[in-house]
């Protein structure tokens, strides 16, 4: 059926192929070890929810405070898109013997954590110049 | 969809004798490490992690006249609920394919938990751009 087909590789774009299908099963460890850097990604993207809506709400009405959410909410969203994508690359790779694929994640993660933690700093500093 | 674990007994459903290792598979080298447990306690950290991040999308959403996206907060509390019951019958049933030498890889579980968090965090970014665009 050539509707399903279609259908079957749009799911395959977004979701990736099965990393089963090559390669054979490596030592579990490490196939363990894959899926617990991708639980830590998603619970990275989770706390930078929280901390982007805790930084809209919670925070008096200022545009800092707002700009501050939307990078911390930015950034939960490309953590999580790019988090499925790389652990079945990884998968793949363990299991074809192939070296693990590269990220730019972790550097643009730690120098937007950096900026966040600045302005926030900054913003401080000005609020209790302000009270 | 059946993953391959489920043709395997539990362990704390086998007779003592057999939950020994397979020849070729030591107990020593087996438990080195505590890899299933690890896993299990980062699939729970991470449940309750989309748990939080979902209680708290629905109750900002709710407080804003959001009721869709609060919706979909509930739902992905729901969801961290699941997948909490999930891990821990799955690693309790994970030794049994560990021993046989299968593959411990879920790509569905993988996929899910991937999809929540992009879809919950999207939502969330729309709703801090809705908020600030009313304001």
């Amino acid at each position: 059926m050539p509707g399903m087909s279609s259908r079957r590789s749009a799911l395959n774009w977004i979701l990736g192929p099965d990393p089963n299908a090559v390669g054979t099963d490596p030592d579990y460890r490490f196939t363990l070890a894959n899926e617990r850097t991708f639980l830590a990604w998603i619970r990275t993207a989770m706390a930078l929810v929280a901390g982007g809506l805790g930084a809209i709400h919670l925070i008096p009405d200022t545009l800092g405070s707002e700009i501050l959410g939307l990078l911390l909410l930015a950034l939960a969203f490309l953590t999580s898109a790019s988090a499925y994508r790389r652990w079945f690359q990884s998968e793949q790779a363990i299991r074809l013997g192939e070296p693990l694929p590269t990220s730019r994640l972790p550097q643009i993660m730690a120098y937007s954590v950096a900026i966040v933690a600045a302005v926030t700093a900054i913003l401080f500093i000005i609020g209790g110049f302000e009270l | 969809m059946v993953s391959s674990f489920e043709r395997h007994p539990k362990v704390s459903e086998r007779p003592a004798r057999e939950r020994r290792a397979k020849p070729d598979r030591p107990d020593r080298h087996f438990d080195a490490g505590l890899q299933h447990e690890r896993t299990a306690l980062a699939w729970e950290r991470t449940a309750f992690s989309i748990l939080v991040a979902g209680a708290g999308l629905g109750r900002f959403a709710a407080d804003d006249g959001f009721y869709v996206e609060a919706t979909i907060g509930g739902l992905m509390v729901a969801l961290g609920a699941g997948i909490l019951i999930w891990a821990g019958n799955h690693y309790d049933a994970l030794h049994g394919p560990l021993r046989a030498g299968d593959s411990p890889v879920h790509p569905n579980a993988a996929r899910l938990v991937g999809l929540a968090a992009t879809g919950g965090s999207l939502i969330a970014l729309l709703v801090a751009i809705k908020l600030i665009l009313i304001n």
